[in-house]
């Protein structure tokens, strides 16, 4: 893990950790705090209510008792009674539908709508007939339609019931005591009556019309408790509900609030501690990015910097601090410039070393090359000296063989087989001090003994050698050397065989009807020969190797030609040995010139 | 003009006419009145035919006497090119076969002859200097029936070619 991951981990853990831990339990006390309030607002603003409709209900009971304690009341006054109800009526607009004056049957014997009938089966005239006030139920107007209740409160005349005074109350006023309620704009507020019936609603349509007597609030309330709790309500809306119970009219005031609207302060304090501990938490990510990143970008040149050492392309990193890291770096630094310097230098010596060595390569290369060829041609002399040797041998062995079975009685044939024998003798041992001699040059022990000698005298002689191949051949031989030719200092038996060799190749290369010309001059110092012939010629590629020992410029041409190969190495050899060396020109299929010069004898 | 057409020619010409003389055939034929005299020789001739491949004369030469002294007919040929022609012509029956010849050498002409349906049967013994494993193997591979260094016991020569024409004659 990247040392920066870890330090950001680190700050976290240990910012975070306490961090929250306030968070949560300032936010927990608050929370409850925030609860305890509005609950505590709520149950007080339900029981002020409450208290409210209490006292309004007072002075609807107080009216009541005066009026029925009024002249006009016990006396049946009825047009004075109508005055007098007219004031009330006036100053309390609205909140009296009508008053009216029933006997002790019942009978309806003053209203103020002028309304007659019988109530005597109402539960009012029973109860205020009793001879006290009585509070009927909410029911709906028999005129407006509105809900209502009806006070009804025994008329005394002299100590004793005369009659009975009732006023139809609307439940109207009621909206202006309770708009004073916060129920924010989701709530509800409603009056039930002991059933759970709804008598007083905003939507006066559910008035009487609708039981929810299975409303949390309501079943509390109709069992006569009062109280706050949350709930789910008939409505299926989670809420906060106040419920108060006021006895004297058997009625449940109930006011219920949308528990997130309740708790709305709950939720902003919510907000803020998600958005403050957000922000504490960016603060502390963005500082613990900054404080890492100083601590590690150092760390990290120093990395890219060792990178860069091993890859081979370092740049001194800046040291950007004095303390432990910066130190570090520049410890780092000198001991980097110093490795290069020495990598510099080993580098060098390892061109150095490397050019050597392929130097050294080349020259094994070469010297191995050098091997094979002389291995090639240790073969080739074993193959061909074999087969040089062998097949003479053989020749000798199959006529000496034949020499004993059979020709025994014929003479012709006995000297034909001896020829044969003799001629491949000499074929042998020509071989053989071909090989000697060579092996002599090759090991530098060509000894040689000087003496004057004729060019002349040495030219015909070996002229005289090749007569007989020369006259089969039909090659003319001729010999172009002046009378006055001074004397040489060579080893004479050895120069016949280099002359004799050159002859030999000339007379080999040379077609039938040819001729050579064998010349010597006098030079300053010296005595050029020449030996010219008008045979198959050299190619110009080949013309350097034909001096090695074996080689043959036709491969195919051995069996043709026949012999060893060693012909012009040998005379080569015998030439350098004289401290000269033998020249040759030649033109393909016009024929060859091979020349050298030879130390003339002191005078 | 081929030699066999001459054999040919030296039959019907006897057939025709059964006193016709050597010299009046050799000039009908335009050849030699030795070599007609040869020819009706061999032609009734039963002993093998050898033919011997080798360019060097001093040995050709005392092998051929010595055969010829053992019982052979002995044809010869200098070079590769005069041997296949003489193979044709003669139809020997049996080839001693010198590998180091100039121009075509022995291998060749003994493959050349053992890819030839008409040649293939002709047994071929090879006579070499070269010794070597490796020679020996490359011979016979391709195709020669037997291999004789040089230089040889010309007893032991003797008994391969009895050996060999038995074996060929077998077969």
């Amino acid at each position: 893990m990247r040392i920066r991951t870890e330090l950001i981990i680190f700050f976290l853990i240990i910012s975070v950790v306490p961090l929250s831990a306030v968070v949560y339990m300032s936010y927990d006390y608050s929370r409850e705090a925030i609860r305890d309030t509005v609950m505590t607002n709520l149950l007080g603003a339900t029981e002020n209510s409450g208290n409210a409709i209490d006292n309004w209900m007072d002075v609807r009971k107080d009216d009541i008792r005066v009026i029925s304690r009024s002249e006009h009341a016990i006396n049946t006054e009825k047009d004075e009674l109508r005055e007098y109800l007219a004031a009330y009526e006036s100053e309390y607009q609205g909140v009296y539908e009508e008053f009216f004056l029933l006997d002790l049957d019942g009978n309806i014997i003053f209203s103020t709508l002028n309304r007659t009938g019988n109530a005597s089966k109402e539960r009012y005239f029973t109860e205020a007939a009793k001879g006290k006030l009585y509070i009927s139920d909410v029911t709906l107007s028999e005129i407006t339609g509105y809900p209502g209740v009806i006070l009804a409160n025994p008329v005394r005349k002299n100590g004793s019931i005369s009659g009975i005074m009732a006023a139809r109350v609307s439940m109207e006023n009621l909206y202006r005591i309770l708009e004073n309620i916060d129920i924010g704009k989701s709530g509800e507020i409603f009056i039930v009556n002991k059933d759970g019936d709804i008598i007083f609603h905003n939507n006066r349509s559910e008035i009487l019309h609708k039981n929810i007597n299975n409303n949390f609030a309501v079943k509390e309330v109709t069992y006569e408790k009062n109280g706050i709790n949350e709930y789910v309500n008939y409505k299926g809306e989670k809420v906060l509900g106040s419920y108060y119970w006021l006895p004297l009219y058997r009625w449940g005031l109930v006011v219920e609030k949308n528990i997130d609207e309740a708790y709305s302060g709950v939720f902003n304090l919510e907000r803020q501690m998600v958005s403050i501990s957000t922000i504490a938490l960016i603060a502390v990510v963005l500082v613990a990015i900054i404080i890492s990143r100083r601590i590690t970008g150092p760390i990290k040149s120093l990395e890219e910097g060792a990178t860069g050492l091993l890859s081979g392309n370092f740049k001194p990193i800046p040291v950007s601090s004095n303390n432990e890291i910066g130190r570090l770096t520049k410890i780092f630094d000198d001991t980097a410039s110093e490795l290069l310097e020495i990598r510099k230098k080993l580098e060098t010596k390892i061109d150095i070393a490397n050019k050597d060595l392929e130097q050294k390569n080349k020259e094994l290369i070469a010297a191995n090359e050098e091997l094979k060829k002389l291995d090639e041609l240790k073969s080739d002399f074993i193959s061909i000296v074999s087969h040089e040797l062998k097949t003479p041998l053989s020749s000798i062995r199959i006529s000496a063989e034949y020499l004993e079975s059979e020709a025994k009685n014929n003479p012709e044939v006995q000297k034909e087989m001896f020829d044969i024998i003799l001629r491949n003798i000499d074929r042998l041992t020509r071989l053989i001090n071909d090989i000697l001699d060579q092996s002599k040059i090759e090991a530098g022990k060509m000894g040689l003994q000087l003496e004057r000698a004729d060019i002349r005298e040495i030219v015909n002689a070996v002229i005289e050698y090749n007569k007989l191949l020369s006259l089969k051949k039909n090659i003319s031989i001729t010999a172009d050397i002046p009378g006055n030719i001074s004397p040489v200092i060579v080893d004479r038996e050895k120069l016949i065989i280099v002359m004799n060799n050159l002859l030999e190749n000339a007379l080999k290369f040379t077609p039938d009807g040819g001729s050579i010309v064998l010349s010597a001059k006098d030079d300053t110092d010296n005595i050029e020969v020449r030996m010219k012939d008008t045979g198959i010629g050299i190619e110009k590629d080949k013309l350097e190797k034909i001096f090695d020992k074996f080689y043959q410029v036709d491969s195919t041409s051995r069996r043709k030609i026949g012999g060893l190969g060693l012909g012009l190495s040998i005379a080569s050899g015998i030439i350098r040995a004289h401290g000269s060396e033998i020249h040759v020109e030649s033109d393909v299929g016009c024929g060859s010139t091979f020349s050298f010069r030879l130390k003339k004898a002191g005078k | 003009m081929n030699k066999d057409t001459i054999d040919d020619k030296i039959i019907e010409l006897l057939k025709h006419d059964g006193t016709i003389s050597n010299l009046e055939i050799s000039r009908k034929l335009g050849i030699s009145e030795e070599d007609v005299k040869t020819r009706i020789g061999n032609l009734s001739d039963t002993r093998p035919k050898v033919l011997i491949v080798d360019d060097e004369m001093d040995t050709l030469l005392p092998l051929k006497r010595s055969l010829e002294a053992g019982d052979y007919i002995v044809v010869e040929a200098l070079n590769g090119q005069e041997a296949l022609n003489k193979v044709r012509n003669e139809i020997p029956d049996i080839i001693l076969l010198d590998l180091m010849l100039p121009g075509m050498d022995g291998y060749e002409v003994c493959s050349r002859l053992k890819n030839n349906a008409l040649t293939r049967n002709i047994p071929i013994i090879m006579l070499t200097a070269r010794d070597d494993v490796k020679d020996r193997v490359k011979g016979l591979e391709i195709g020669a029936d037997d291999y004789v260094a040089k230089p040889f016991n010309l007893h032991e020569l003797k008994a391969r070619i009895k050996s060999v024409l038995r074996r060929s004659r077998n077969m």
